[in-house]
């Protein structure tokens, strides 16, 4: 006879003996308390899908005309009567923008403190630990704002400073010089992200089959070989002419102002990026100090013993191994850096955030705008954990 | 001598070290004669002025007694809790002594002094008293009593600013607001996370996944949206025997960081809950205790003692995130330093005082909770 509950129940005769089974019969509970539970989560969300009946849910009207500016622009023309969709496009581009750029900045901040609070100088290691203390310590918001204040206190544009007239710091930005070409510079910018992805795939199949055909060439070499082709390449077929871009303050007939030229680095675009970047480097610092310190002592003593000096210790024994312990908590300082990026509506920086929120004070629609915003950042989050991801198992592959 | 040897070994090792000394020394040099020449050269009136505003914003001036309470009540209990969980640590008190100076520097009349002195002294009596008690036979009793009082301490706060006609929700302000707020989060959303964390680690896949969507859901977008969610569509979804003035903004913020913080919270125990052994669960699940005990008595405290410092910086983030309401327009800390060089005429465009001052007190606050949560950390390792 098979054993199982309906057998068991009946085969019991009186009624309490019958509950009984009921009552102690392990999985029968999990169903039952699962059943439980389940009928207050249908009817909590009933409750709620009733009451959003009186809300228009759908995105249409994002096809509509946006009807506001957008300061910040990159590579785009948009203007306020493009549709709501675009505006979006563009917040979330300026999202992207401050993310990636701020994550490289914090990261190499991060890792340089890092080291100066486990440097033996004392003077190094008090300076990296009061950077962390103080700033750690206090709100991402207010720094923010003090971030802005404290740019605004940069003199007004007719006594800009001029470092050597390279470059212009004003209370209306910061021009930096840099490198500019005459056409399809971005798309030149492109093909080298390509070309660099192609190489180091090619690196890694390279050194993979090393021992099957013998190579003259290192796989280094042969990776960068075929990353110069492809920037060489490109650059003659896309007619990219580079010039150096230097940042000029001119007045014209009226006596007014004029800047030109250069990389600008507008007043809000500075604030968010020093903020978030001082505000992450922090907890990045703590990151690498905790992974640091977590390694066995001895791993620095072999490396000495061997002769590798101090700059060859940190980079070939000491960093590789703590990368691994780096990584994961890393990742969540990337999201939350993402995350917060979105404070930048106190400064007006029109991010993703900034932008559905004017989109959400036009038309009404708060909760499908909302739903947007966090399926947004949901994806950049799931993106920037997948990017981590691939990074963490090439890095415990090594030597693993 | 020593001291040369000192300056040899650690600023002037190598020629890169001493390099960096000298660097070092420029910037900070530079940095503190930067600092030094705006304190002392700034106005400070305008928070000389403000100080109460700053502090609890418009709370009515006959009505502050509430707030004393719960200030004095608030220190009586957190210095018996550090009497009974701590010895006396010469170095931890110097550090606490020296940081909650400042704010009462700058903030303390002489007529607040009084009601200060008072609080102090009766907090160290509580702290003597339970630092002495503890060793004695009635421990047990007094854990109780400090348990219980925790129960209740959320309650009886919020009885205390209500009760027998206390201000409206609306008039409440200034880093007052903030405290509030965080508390609040913090003592809602630790048991609302501890039943999350217990929730995702669930073998029912129907509790399982409802509490992994909730936590995703709430980490996943930043809490400035949960905040406009709050402010724009949490009140479609209250009851309706809640009117809008009930639920105003302090409130719906309230919910909403208490809910977030929950989130957060469960994932950090979650991170305990792994780290336990599984001979453990298995040890317990032998000796036939029962699910809900084995949680309660085997499993959960020992997953919390491992993750309490990571717990502290979690609530450290809370409590650095209610200053996110300002966006909301609520009259917290840094609004009102955003607003009063805006309206008083007399402290136009002196912004950078107040923030200055608002960052202070945050800064305060954090980083006492960090040294406590260090601290732990310490006695924790000891333990191992």
């Amino acid at each position: 006879m098979k054993y199982n509950i309906y057998n068991q129940i009946k085969n019991e005769k009186s009624l309490s003996g019958k509950l009984n089974v009921v009552r102690y019969d392990k999985n029968l509970r999990k169903i039952i308390l699962q059943i439980i539970f389940s009928f207050f989560l249908l009817y909590f969300l009933y409750y709620l899908v009733t009451r959003s009946f009186n809300l228009d849910l759908g995105l249409s009207h994002l096809s509509s005309r946006a009807g506001f500016g957008i300061s910040h622009q990159f590579l785009t023309d948009y203007t306020s009567n493009d549709s709501r969709w675009d505006a979006y496009f563009i917040g979330l581009v300026n999202t992207i923008r401050v993310s990636i750029v701020g994550i490289a900045f914090a990261t190499i901040l991060g890792i340089l403190m890092g080291l100066a609070r486990l440097s033996k100088n004392f003077l190094l290691n008090k300076i990296s630990t009061a950077y962390v203390e103080i700033i750690r310590n206090t709100p991402l918001l207010v720094q923010l704002i003090f971030w802005q204040l404290a740019l605004l206190q940069l003199p007004q544009i007719s006594n800009a400073l001029t470092f050597g007239e390279l470059s212009v710091w004003s209370n209306r930005g910061i021009l930096l010089p840099y490198v500019n070409s005459l056409q399809n510079g971005e798309l030149w910018v492109l093909c080298l992200l390509i070309g660099l992805i192609i190489s180091l795939v090619i690196r890694s199949y390279a050194s993979k089959h090393k021992e099957e055909n013998v190579n003259f060439f290192s796989p280094s070499i042969i990776a960068i070989s075929v990353f110069i082709l492809i920037a060489v390449s490109t650059y003659v077929i896309l007619g990219v002419e580079l010039y150096a871009d230097i940042p000029h303050l001119t007045q014209n007939q009226y006596g007014t102002y004029i800047q030109s030229g250069g990389f600008t680095l507008t007043p809000e675009f500075a604030t968010v990026l020093f903020s978030l970047v001082l505000y992450t480097g922090t907890f990045i610092t703590e990151i690498v100090r905790g992974s640091i310190q977590s390694l066995p002592k001895g791993q620095t003593e072999a490396a000495k013993a061997l002769g590798l000096n101090n700059y060859q210790t940190t980079t070939l024994i000491i960093l590789p191994q703590a990368l691994r312990s780096i990584i994961p908590p890393l990742t969540n300082q990337y999201l939350n850096l993402t995350k917060n990026s979105s404070l930048s509506v106190a400064v007006a920086y029109p991010e993703v955030f900034m932008v559905s929120r004017t989109i959400m004070n036009n038309s009404g629609h708060a909760l499908p705008m909302l739903a947007l915003i966090l399926s947004t950042f949901l994806t950049l989050s799931l993106i920037i954990s997948l990017f981590m991801n691939i990074l963490n198992r090439q890095i415990t592959r090594i030597g693993a | 001598m020593s001291t040369l040897n000192w300056i040899k070994a650690n600023l002037l090792g190598s020629k890169k070290d001493i390099l960096f000394t000298i660097l070092g020394t420029y910037s900070i040099y530079l940095i503190t004669t930067f600092f030094l020449k705006f304190i002392f050269s700034a106005d400070w009136t305008l928070v000389e002025v403000n100080r109460k505003i700053l502090l609890v914003g418009l709370f009515p001036n006959d009505q502050i007694w509430r707030i004393w309470t719960i200030f004095s009540i608030s220190s009586i209990l957190i210095s018996s809790t550090i009497g009974y969980t701590y010895n006396f640590n010469l170095k931890n008190s110097v550090f606490y002594i020296l940081f909650l100076t400042i704010p009462i520097l700058i903030f303390t009349t002489l007529d607040l002094l009084v009601n200060m002195l008072l609080i102090t002294l009766f907090s160290c009596i509580a702290y003597l008293a339970t630092n002495k008690l503890k060793n004695t036979n009635y421990a047990k009793h007094i854990k109780l009593i400090l348990w219980i009082s925790w129960g209740i301490f959320l309650p009886s706060i919020l009885l205390i600013l209500t009760l027998f006609g206390g201000p409206k929700v609306t008039l409440w302000g200034g880093f007052f607001v903030n405290l509030i707020l965080a508390v609040i989060a913090i003592l809602a959303g630790f048991p609302l996370g501890i039943i999350l964390a217990i929730g995702r680690a669930s073998s029912l896949p129907v509790i399982k996944y409802s509490s992994i969507i909730f936590i995703e859901t709430f980490r996943g977008a930043p809490l400035i949206a949960w905040l406009f969610f709050a402010w724009f569509v949490l009140p479609n979804f209250l009851p309706d025997i809640f009117s809008l003035d009930d639920i105003n903004l302090v409130i719906r913020a309230m919910i909403i960081l208490s809910l977030f913080a929950s989130a957060y919270i469960a994932e950090v125990i979650r991170g305990g809950l792994q780290s336990i052994p599984k001979g453990q669960i298995e040890a317990s699940t032998a000796l036939g205790i029962g699910p809900l005990f084995e949680m309660t008595y085997i499993v959960l405290p020992q997953a919390i003692r491992v993750v309490i410092p990571t717990i502290v910086s979690t609530f450290i983030a809370i409590f650095k995130d209610t200053s996110l309401v300002f966006i909301l327009g609520i009259t917290d800390v840094l609004r009102i330093g955003r607003l009063i060089p805006e309206q008083q005429q007399a402290f136009y465009g002196k912004s950078i005082q107040t923030l200055l001052v608002v960052a202070l007190l945050f800064w305060i606050v954090s980083i006492i909770l960090s040294q406590i949560s260090r601290s732990i950390e310490k006695k924790l390792n000891l333990g191992n």
